[in-house]
């Protein structure tokens, strides 16, 4: 099978997924349908709608760790090639890494001692 | 053909863990128990918030069984029965499963509700948490197998299961499944009796059903790259290959749901503390050995130690 109808197969499965849903709520509606009553629609809280945005309730407070996050996932971008080829390539593979590792490990230590993993 | 046949053991084993679960939390086993219930979600009426985010509320739920199917893609079941074999594979189901994190945060910004709203950042909170130690583990697998298929990961497995030859990475992947789909006591975003059901707080009717079938098709999604990645997928003695790989997938899924029952609910930022000072390190220190050991038995003139 060619890589490209192997994502025509992957992206029919999405589509395919779109009609199940679809015809999933109207055997749904056909059951039976929602009563328009006052009241009903409101989310759960206490019962009327919320006077602020409910958005502000969250405080995103891992910040500190969102940044280390960033570095690492770059660097698992570079790790996944390297991994495929690393038994070819040997101990100049391992060495190549280990050092990048390393940076990147005395990094995450510094980022520790300056109190970044930590919920601010 | 094979498409027909891996959908139809999806759809199976969906309603097998969904017996299973049942059993789990309630306590008694009906076979016919699951099918009653999503009929009977489906016949409830389905009730639209009032200042909603239309769009995105909607999204959510089919997003996040889009996730789940496109990682079931790339698992193999038995030798040609896999739905395609990318050479990318592993890094496909990863950025398949990056879409949880979406959906999840469109369920709960959707329906502009306080509970959903909060659970949906949690999860954002909880996806730092268990990301890289998804990513991580993984990378592991593929110096062992020299590839990123999925098929040639499990081939790689004969002699001895990653299991036995990585056992850091293995558990270290398990929990950040858990973490990833959600499963107590990683329970975050839906975090019952905290959060009033959290980002389910607001769905009801056809489209809970189609959430919680989302969710179960994650888990699936999730055992079947636990046993692809460290059990052998399908190798094995004796039986056919696609009942060793359903026995594996149904046992290791089952597990995840089961450990959970046991275990108080741990908070975000002791989970996420815990992930980047324990997790990170370990997951460091076990692509190492890894290396150190793949380079000691590899086919190349510079031997490290035997």
């Amino acid at each position: 099978m060619s890589e490209l109808s192997q994502y025509a197969i992957l992206f029919g499965l999405s589509v395919g997924v779109f009609g199940f849903v679809i015809s999933l709520y109207a055997f749904a509606r056909a059951i039976g349908r929602a009563r328009a009553e006052p009241g009903k629609d409101v989310p759960a809280t206490a019962g009327t709608l919320s006077r602020d945005p409910v958005w502000v309730r969250y405080h995103a407070r891992y910040a500190g760790y969102a940044l280390l996050f960033l570095a690492f996932d770059m660097e698992m971008a570079f790790m996944y090639p390297w991994a495929v080829v690393y038994r070819e390539e040997g101990l100049i593979a391992l060495l190549d890494m280990g050092v990048f590792l390393a940076i990147l490990f005395l990094g995450l230590l510094y980022g520790w001692s300056q109190g970044a993993l930590r919920r601010q | 053909m094979t498409v027909a046949i891996v959908l139809l053991s999806l759809a199976l084993g969906a309603y097998l863990l969904a017996v299973i679960e049942r059993w789990a939390v309630h306590g008694h086993l009906s076979l016919t128990g699951p099918a009653w219930a999503a009929l009977a979600l489906l016949g409830r009426e389905s009730v639209l918030a009032r200042k909603s985010d239309r769009l995105f509320f909607e999204i959510g739920p089919v997003l996040l069984l889009v996730a789940g199917l496109l990682a079931v893609a790339v698992i193999p079941l038995a030798p040609g029965l896999i739905i395609t074999d990318l050479a990318t594979g592993a890094l496909f189901l990863n950025a398949a499963l990056a879409y949880v994190l979406v959906a999840l945060i469109m369920a709960g910004w959707g329906p502009n509700g306080a509970y959903a709203m909060i659970a949906g950042w949690r999860f954002l909170g909880q996806f730092i948490a268990y990301a890289m130690l998804i990513v991580m583990p993984i990378t592991a697998v593929a110096m062992r197998a020299e590839s990123l298929s999925t098929v040639q990961i499990v081939t790689s497995q004969a002699q001895l299961w990653n299991v036995i030859y990585q056992p850091i990475g293995f558990v270290l992947f398990v929990v950040a499944a858990m973490g990833l789909a959600w499963l107590p006591p990683l329970d975050l975003p839906d975090a019952t009796g905290e959060l009033a059901g959290g980002v389910e707080a607001e769905y009801t009717g056809a489209r809970l059903a189609v959430l919680r079938l989302g969710r179960m098709t994650i888990i699936l999604a999730l055992a079947g790259a636990t046993v692809t990645f460290y059990l052998g997928g399908w190798l094995g003695p004796w039986l056919p290959p696609w009942a060793w790989s359903a026995i594996k997938i149904m046992f290791v899924a089952a597990a995840m749901l089961g450990v959970g029952r046991y275990m108080p609910r741990i908070r975000e930022a002791r989970y996420l503390a815990l992930s980047w000072k324990l997790g990170i390190s370990l997951a460091l220190a076990n692509i190492f050995i890894v290396g150190v050991i793949a380079l000691g038995s590899g086919p190349i003139d510079f031997r490290l130690g035997t």
